[in-house]
């Protein structure tokens, strides 16, 4: 484990392998683990309505492939991409697309639909290694993915067919891609974070937050060269900086100052943007404006937080940060709090340096450059939930973008501490200095781990010890879970106890969930999917505080407070269902709506 | 800062960590995750399996006779206790009760080290471990036994609803099978069967039922919406009359929290008389009367709830009440 990046020509050829296999173990691991357990979950309730929208597009992409002209047309497109215009295209026109690849020859059809965001959750981790040992080196590297992928709700959002680890891989690949422009002249980087970025704007509106992050950090890297220069120039033995190679062209004297990328993002990813997403090809500004509006000025919706369910605002200041360490895992933040502290330190010490280094000015792999942008996109992510008027009813998937960079702090916090241990008295022993890596490395993945595996299928419901994991949590009174995801849960009951035909109220589980598991097989196909509790003979409950009202409606209407059935998470009841009793004749019955 | 030059500088500051320092820093981090790995194991065995709330339901049984109140604590496990103890344990009557007033036992299913805040001020009568169970016997000390609870005689042998019209005669609302519905989460609660059924829409009806009041905790208590043609007056006929006439009214929470409602008034009348007025502002959740009966106790009087409101709309007022 080492602080320092990797240098190829001292580098044997064999070792040179490594870090591209350790970088497609974690994608081609991370994604398997997704595979082999996406079985046990339920949809989420926005999920059904992608699942929706993608088959919708599907029709306009078929429609493109045999009548070109015709799908084309104006009004083909507004007709085939109004539906659910107020999130960009491109997760769902990628679910649409795996499913017509994949639907029933590879995997069932809903595994399908969620194996693009899968993918991209895959690839986070293996980007947040290769960025790691980039920057830290491969053991920080390899720890820094390991925690990313092991944060229970990073597991269980990596899962969904949504926008939301879409969007925090995106964001990571446009920061690496940035990072890498942001060497004098690498002009390929740049236009790749460009691209990079309009897919981002294309997948969800979270994107929009990555610009002030990276201007941020431009200004801190100018102010940093700034300083650095002054200072040395004001050195009592200054010595002339070393001159400018004198092949140096004037695009890389310009990047010096002004990242590359800056010119191509504006340049490329909005075109980009306008090209992959249909519904903005006629009448672009005012959509713009209404997509815009529609998520600044988004409705508010439910979300308990310590025993109280916010509605509107203010809301909660300290929502997300505590939020935070109640589900992610202690040692995790404990290490990037390490991480953060000493890179801290030493960029600090390397102020007070006089000696003027251009090359590590520079460099991108320089602790001041990769440590402030790491930190801009988290201080980024976080930022609007500190003010009390954004809305919080998506629970700690709004900031997920800030967790690579939080588990890559962590990764630096591990190498420091290795390294350290390896530094003192009888650590350059051989086993010593081979072993405690190792062991160490263990001893602060373990934990991340049980609490991953355990937490499947119920990930919105994974708390840590920090608040006495889910049983603490309820206590507490934190959300135990949203999305009506976990009807995934009670198949098993349901299959063995609705009788043939009959119906099940869905409460928070949209039909188009509920009908994916049964086209998955997951869930027998007669039984039949009902909007209202009257008129019923199961009812499904997830529970939400604001939600129990819907429960009080099942007792009054079934006559009884005694739910049949109970899927519970360390002791938690989760979802419990009624069934109607059969003494009870059932009541007249309600027309859905 | 580079990364060859960043490596010597991470050396150094590693040095000063050298020897125990960088030992114990180590060993503490190290130690942090086995301890969290600990942790979790054991909160994530602490809470009983559903199995094991089955299990206890003869003791509760035994120890919970009827009329008892049998509490679960932490709240959020009463789902496992209905599940495992049933409806004859745990009934709509109980655990969507107005209060815990009228109450004289209660059995606390603990679990977790946790203590019920609804029994605070009861004496404990005894406690006993079964298992991962703490089972607490209480008695209340200023139980106030409720002689006729009005959600009870909702039917035509006892009750009788109408609308009283400024002018002309009152409007009946004949009782009635009705269709049962229910609004799912935005609408309103489950309107039930049996019930008294005024002309109009459908909401304007009188029937028991259940609302979530301000922490979304059930009540149980008689859908009483104003109606826009007059007064609702909903009466009960021959009822003991006793020391006062206590309640609670509100509206689902859903519908009031967000305060934007006219207020409605329930004024309550014994043998014609007035005895008390109640109003109920948005916002204020589930809140109690009382009123006095004094005058009339030992007597088998008509009591009349007669509930109105300037603007009637979304006014969905559910109300308990009881003798006392």
């Amino acid at each position: 484990v080492s602080g320092t990046a990797p240098s190829r020509s001292a580098t044997p050829r064999w070792a040179c392998a490594i870090d591209p296999l350790i970088a497609l173990g974690l994608f081609v691991g991370y994604l398997a683990a997704l595979l082999l357990t996406a079985k046990g979950l339920g949809y989420a309730r926005d999920e059904g309505f992608y699942f929706h929208a993608a088959g919708t597009y599907g029709k306009w992409f078929d429609l493109l492939l045999s009548n070109p002209s015709r799908a084309l047309q104006a009004a083909t497109v507004d007709r085939y991409w109004q539906e659910n215009h107020e999130h960009p295209a491109l997760m769902k026109s990628l679910f649409w697309l795996s499913q017509r690849l994949f639907d029933g020859k590879v995997f069932e059809p809903g595994t399908a639909l969620r194996l693009p965001a899968m993918a991209l959750s895959a690839l986070a981790v293996s980007v947040t290694f290769v960025f790691g040992r980039r920057c830290i080196g491969r053991g920080a590297g390899v720890v820094a993915a390991l925690s990313f992928a092991l944060m229970p709700q990073i597991f269980y959002h990596s899962h969904l067919a949504a926008f939301d680890m879409p969007i925090a891989a995106l964001w990571l690949f446009v920061v690496y891609a940035y990072h890498r422009s942001s060497k004098p002249g690498a002009l390929g980087w740049a236009v790749l974070c460009a691209v990079l970025y309009g897919l981002a704007l294309d997948t969800k509106h979270n994107s929009w937050l990555l610009p002030p992050a990276l201007v941020v950090h431009a200004l801190w890297l100018a102010g940093w060269r700034l300083y650095q220069r002054r200072r040395a120039a004001r050195a009592p033995n200054a010595a002339q900086p070393a001159p400018l190679a004198a092949r140096e062209n004037a695009l890389v004297r310009f990047s010096r100052w002004f990242p590359l990328a800056f010119i191509s993002m504006p340049l490329l990813a909005p075109p980009l943007l306008y090209a992959l997403w249909p519904w903005l090809w006629r009448d672009t500004l005012r959509r713009l404006i209404e997509y815009v509006q529609f998520h600044r000025l988004h409705v508010y919706y439910n979300m308990e937080y310590l025993g109280r369910t916010y509605f509107e605002p203010p809301f909660p200041r300290s929502y997300s940060w505590v939020m935070t360490l109640a589900t992610v895992p202690a040692i995790t933040l404990v290490l990037a709090l390490c991480g953060g502290l000493y890179t801290c330190v030493t960029v600090w010490r390397s102020a007070r340096t006089t000696h003027l280094d251009r090359d590590a000015l520079d460099d991108p792999r320089s602790a001041h450059h990769w440590a402030s942008l790491w930190l801009a996109c988290i201080v980024a992510s976080y930022f609007v939930w500190l003010f009390d008027d954004t809305p919080i009813f998506g629970g700690t998937k709004h900031w997920m973008s800030a967790y690579p960079f939080i588990a890559l702090f962590a990764g630096q916090g591990f190498a420091w501490l290795t390294a350290s241990l390896a530094r003192s008295p009888g650590g350059e022993r051989g086993v010593l200095r081979r072993a405690v890596p190792w062991a160490f490395g263990f001893c602060t993945l373990i934990g991340p781990f049980a609490m991953t595996w355990n937490s499947h299928p119920w990930g919105l419901t994974a708390y840590t010890p920090l608040v006495g994991g889910a049983p603490g949590a309820a206590t507490l009174g934190l959300n135990r879970s949203f999305w009506g995801y976990t009807t995934g849960a009670v198949t098993g009951f349901l299959n063995e106890r609705v009788g043939r035909g009959e119906r099940v109220y869905l409460h928070d589980t949209t039909a188009d969930s509920f009908h994916m598991l049964q086209r998955d097989g997951r869930l027998r196909g007669d039984i039949r999917p009902w909007p209202v509790v009257a008129g019923s003979k199961f009812a499904l409950y997830h529970h939400e505080q604001h939600m129990s009202r819907v429960e009080y409606m099942v007792w009054v209407d079934y006559g009884t407070t005694a739910p049949a059935h109970v899927a519970t998470f360390d002791g938690v009841p989760m979802i419990w269902v009624y069934e109607r009793p059969t003494a009870a004749r059932p009541p007249s019955v309600q027309a859905p709506p | 800062v580079p990364a060859e030059r960043f490596s010597s500088r991470f050396r150094v500051l590693a040095a000063r960590f050298e020897g125990r320092g960088a030992a114990l820093a180590v060993a503490s981090v190290a130690l942090l995750g086995l301890l969290e790995l600990g942790l979790h194991l054991y909160f994530s065995r602490a809470a009983p399996s559903l199995e094991q709330w089955s299990a206890l339901k003869p003791v509760v049984a035994r120890l919970a006779p009827s009329g008892t109140l049998v509490v679960a604590s932490p709240r959020w496990a009463e789902p496992n206790a209905r599940f495992a103890f049933g409806a004859e344990l745990m009934p709509l009557g109980q655990v969507a009760r107005a209060d815990e007033s009228g109450f004289e036992h209660a059995l606390e299913v603990s679990i977790l080290g946790e203590a019920a805040s609804e029994l605070r001020g009861w004496h404990l009568e005894s406690e006993q471990r079964e298992g991962a169970f703490v089972l607490r016997s209480w008695t209340n000390p200023q139980v106030s036994p409720v002689t006729y609870e009005f959600v009870d005689h909702l039917s035509p042998a006892d009750a009788t609803v109408s609308v009283l019209r400024a002018k002309g005669p009152a409007e009946p609302c004949p009782y009635g099978n009705g269709k049962v519905t229910n609004g799912d989460l935005g609408g309103h609660p489950t309107f039930p069967r049996k019930r008294f059924i005024c002309s109009g829409a459908e909401w304007q009806m009188v029937g028991a039922t259940v609302i979530e009041d301000q922490e979304y905790r059930p009540r149980r208590c008689i859908w009483a919406h104003p109606s826009n043609r007059g007064t609702l007056n909903v009466r009960f006929e021959s009822v003991p009359i006793g020391a006062r006439i206590s309640g609670y009214g509100a509206l689902p929470y859903l519908f009031e929290r967000e305060t934007h409602g006219t207020p409605i008034e329930v004024e309550v009348l014994v043998a014609g008389a007035s005895v008390g007025r109640y109003q109920h502002l948005d916002g204020e959740g589930w809140k109690r009367f009382e009123f006095s009966t004094a005058a009339f106790a030992g007597q088998s009087q008509p009591v009349e709830f007669q509930v109105r409101s300037r603007v009637v709309r979304d006014r969905q007022f559910c109300f308990q009440a009881s003798v006392r």
